[in-house]
């Protein structure tokens, strides 16, 4: 099997952990991109403003169904569930499953790539961020991570099971880089 | 000097806080210092009191400040006065029963996070009134710890960090990237350092004008301008007519203890209520992990909700029959009803009005040398407010027009120069005539059933003060005569949540210490080794010092 994972240590340095098989190469997005959550989350408009200071074409849309993918080139996936947004959005948990499930399934079927992010660590985890994440992880071909989110290695290893290219950084801030090169900006 | 060994690393670990002469508990150290600091140069418990709630102002920013309001009740030792002073926000005069509902969906927005959703803010004038009644330095010498912390500021804590990046749309949307509660545009992360230049001016401005300045003066310009600009009503003529008031507290006994607290608009009454339930019940033998306890105090919770929904509101406005609540009789009638081994099929169907996730505040506790004792809490309700910050100010408004009920009629319905129902509970316990508790919290509705099972913890289950407050937490209450879910910490042991379910509750686990249970600080007076013992909470950064 393929295992990759991309460790950032700083904004400037990217060390490559190889463990086994060949290095895949990191994949390639193009805008513009549809950045919506999984789970109605608040760092999905931190992904926004990330994806604002890279430069990249993009439509948050917290609310995305299928029909939105039209014009899109990249499917940005902001993973965690949060209450109080599932609650302000007027959603539970089944109802925001089916809703992204339809985002994804029609990104596949459009050839749509799925990049996929979670920033929001350590308390963006528990057992219904986590359906979300194994719900819709392995449709992506890349995820960022925050290094704090990952801490029991269920971002690992996921993405080594679907040959998906992990970048974990320290802090949000600091995915702007990952994302950066994702979409070739400078 | 230290009295006791330093705080266990675990910070969920119950730890008392000791001190001989005086205490003050908080929610950040930063402002347990400020409080001593005025204690130690001579100040007395409502010097302290005002001190620390306006350094929590620069070092809880998102829980309380000068955009918010409260309440504090203060124990007088040498007179053996207990008194409350009222400083809860009131609606602006232009404020009409149907201005929410006529928004329609939109109305959750206005009433959070636009101008309409801002009380005119009451604490800078509630503090200033308890400083010239019950104090004895001026509001610019209880400031000077706050304009400091403001300025130099502090790392942030992984509790700041994580409400910065819940609260982060409210806080862009409102306050722009540029703001100070941001760091270059994404919310702070743990350890980054965190200054607000901004509010050090504010209060700097303040201490040398006084109020005046922020009710009358160049302050209230700025706040009328950003309320205005988000659609808001508030004018100049709302904030120069704002003034807090001073009242009786609300008396009532659990178990042989006095209890004071604070009367309506706030919850001090439906506290009262619920522990003269609880005061039905053995709840000592029943042990305070049993199914049944969990079971009666959650159902006594239900009811109490249901006279909240229907009687609570500003009793300037509206008649609220709080002899009728408080009384045995009516207690006994809810101890009664309630079944052991199911839940209610109907609470009372009252007026509908929901419990949100989302109210927050904070609480401090003061006891001096002299035997003073002063419980605050004050809010600017949701964490991070509106987030509406006035020009430059550096500080955060209110959304506390939220705690109006959703419809247009009935006791807590807006209007004009109405103060809004508030969950607010602080109080004071006297056992045998002396001052025994010193106790309040944050937490939106869950405060006044947090504050019942803390004090049935210490006085049926004989928990210390720390591992009273630690102690897993429940609720829930019940809207429109229906049942909700019961809220647990999942400490209770699986098979008591089994045996809850089988009694018909609807289960809801959260976090193991849950800030959705709000942070109570306490002080306990323990006369016969002549100490203060401190309580404070590790569901939010809760911390205290005594000497």
């Amino acid at each position: 099997m393929k295992r990759t994972i991309v460790t950032l240590k700083s904004l400037a340095t990217i060390i490559m952990i190889l463990s086994a098989g060949a290095q895949p190469k990191p994949p390639q997005f193009s805008p513009p991109a549809l950045i919506t959550s999984a789970g109605q989350n608040a760092e999905v408009q931190m992904v926004a403003v990330l994806a604002k200071r890279a430069g990249l074409d993009h439509n948050l849309n917290k609310l995305a169904t299928a029909e939105d993918l039209s014009g899109q080139r990249t499917l940005i996936l902001v993973l965690g569930a949060s209450l109080k947004g599932l609650g302000a959005a007027g959603l539970d948990i089944s109802k925001e499953m089916n809703r992204v499930q339809g985002l994804v399934e029609a990104a596949r079927q459009k050839n749509i790539p799925v990049l996929c992010l979670h920033l929001g660590g350590e308390e963006r985890r528990g057992a219904q961020s986590d359906e979300f994440i194994k719900a819709f992880l392995p449709a992506a071909r890349m995820a960022i991570v925050v290094k704090s989110g990952n801490k029991d290695g269920l971002f690992t290893r996921l993405c080594q099971e679907h040959s998906i290219v992990l970048v974990e950084v320290e802090k949000t801030v600091e995915a702007l880089e990952p994302l950066k090169k994702a979409f070739a900006l400078s | 000097m230290s009295l006791a060994t330093p705080p266990p690393v675990d910070r969920h670990q119950p730890y008392e806080y000791i001190g001989q002469k005086a205490m003050v508990v908080a929610a950040h150290p930063l402002a347990v210092e400020a409080g001593l600091k005025i204690l130690k140069a001579g100040g007395n418990a409502v010097d302290a009191a005002v001190a620390t709630a306006g350094a929590l102002n620069a070092a809880e920013p998102f829980a309380s400040g000068i955009g918010g309001g409260g309440f504090m009740i203060i124990y007088l030792a040498q007179s053996r006065k207990v008194t409350v002073i009222n400083f809860r926000e009131k609606a602006p005069n232009k404020a009409y029963p149907s201005m929410f509902t006529e928004k329609g969906e939109e109305a959750e927005t206005w009433r959070t996070t636009k101008g309409l959703a801002v009380g005119v803010p009451g604490a800078l004038a509630g503090w200033d009134l308890a400083l010239k009644r019950y104090g004895t330095k001026s509001l610019a010498e209880v400031l000077g710890p706050a304009m400091a912390i403001a300025a130099d500021g502090y790392p942030v804590s992984e509790t700041f960090s994580s409400i910065n990046k819940e609260e982060y749309e409210k806080i862009l949307a409102n306050a722009g990237e540029n703001t100070v509660y941001l760091n270059h545009g994404l919310p702070y992360e743990p350890g980054e350092h965190w200054r607000n230049p901004e509010l050090a001016q504010t209060l700097s401005l303040i201490a040398q004008k006084g109020i005046g300045v922020f009710y009358r003066g160049e302050l209230a310009e700025k706040i009328v301008r950003a309320v205005q600009e988000k659609g808001g009503l508030m004018t100049l003529e709302d904030l120069a007519n704002y003034k807090a008031v001073e009242v009786e507290p609300l008396h009532g006994q659990y178990r042989g203890a006095d209890i004071f607290t604070i009367p309506p608009p706030g919850s001090g009454l439906h506290l009262l209520q619920l522990l003269n339930i609880a005061a039905n019940w053995p709840l000592a033998q029943w042990g305070r992990t049993s199914a049944l306890y969990l079971h009666h105090l959650t159902e006594a919770m239900r009811l109490v909700f249901a006279d909240r929904e229907t009687y609570l509101g500003d009793p300037d406005f509206v008649q609220i029959p709080v002899a009728k609540l408080l009384s045995t009789a009516s207690a006994q009638h809810k101890a009664a009803m309630i079944k052991p081994d199911q839940i209610l099929s109907a609470y009372w169907p009252e007026n509908p009005e929901g419990e949100k996730d989302l109210g927050n505040t904070t609480h401090l506790c003061v006891v001096d040398e002299q035997g003073n004792a002063v419980a605050l809490t004050q809010s600017i309700n949701h964490f991070f407010g509106s987030g509406i910050i006035p020009e430059g100010t550096g500080f955060i408004l209110n959304n506390h027009m939220d705690d109006f009920a959703p419809g247009d009629s009935g006791p807590n319905c807006p209007g004009p120069g109405r103060r809004p129902a508030s969950s607010m509970a602080p109080l004071l316990m006297f056992q045998e005539g002396k001052l025994s508790l010193v106790l309040g919290s944050p937490g939106g509705t869950r405060i006044f059933p947090s504050l019942a099972e803390i004090i049935i913890n210490i006085v049926d289950f004989g928990l210390s003060l720390d591992e009273a407050i630690e102690a897993p937490r429940f609720f829930s209450y019940s809207q429109a005569g229906k049942v909700r879910p019961l809220s647990l910490e999942p400490r209770f042991p699986a098979e008591i949540i089994k045996e809850l379910e089988s009694r018909g509750h609807k289960i809801s686990l959260r976090e193991a210490y849950d800030k959705y249970f709000g942070g109570a600080q306490g002080i306990m007076t323990d006369y016969k080794k002549k100490l203060l013992l401190g309580g404070a909470d590790s569901r939010r950064d809760g911390f205290g010092q005594g000497y």
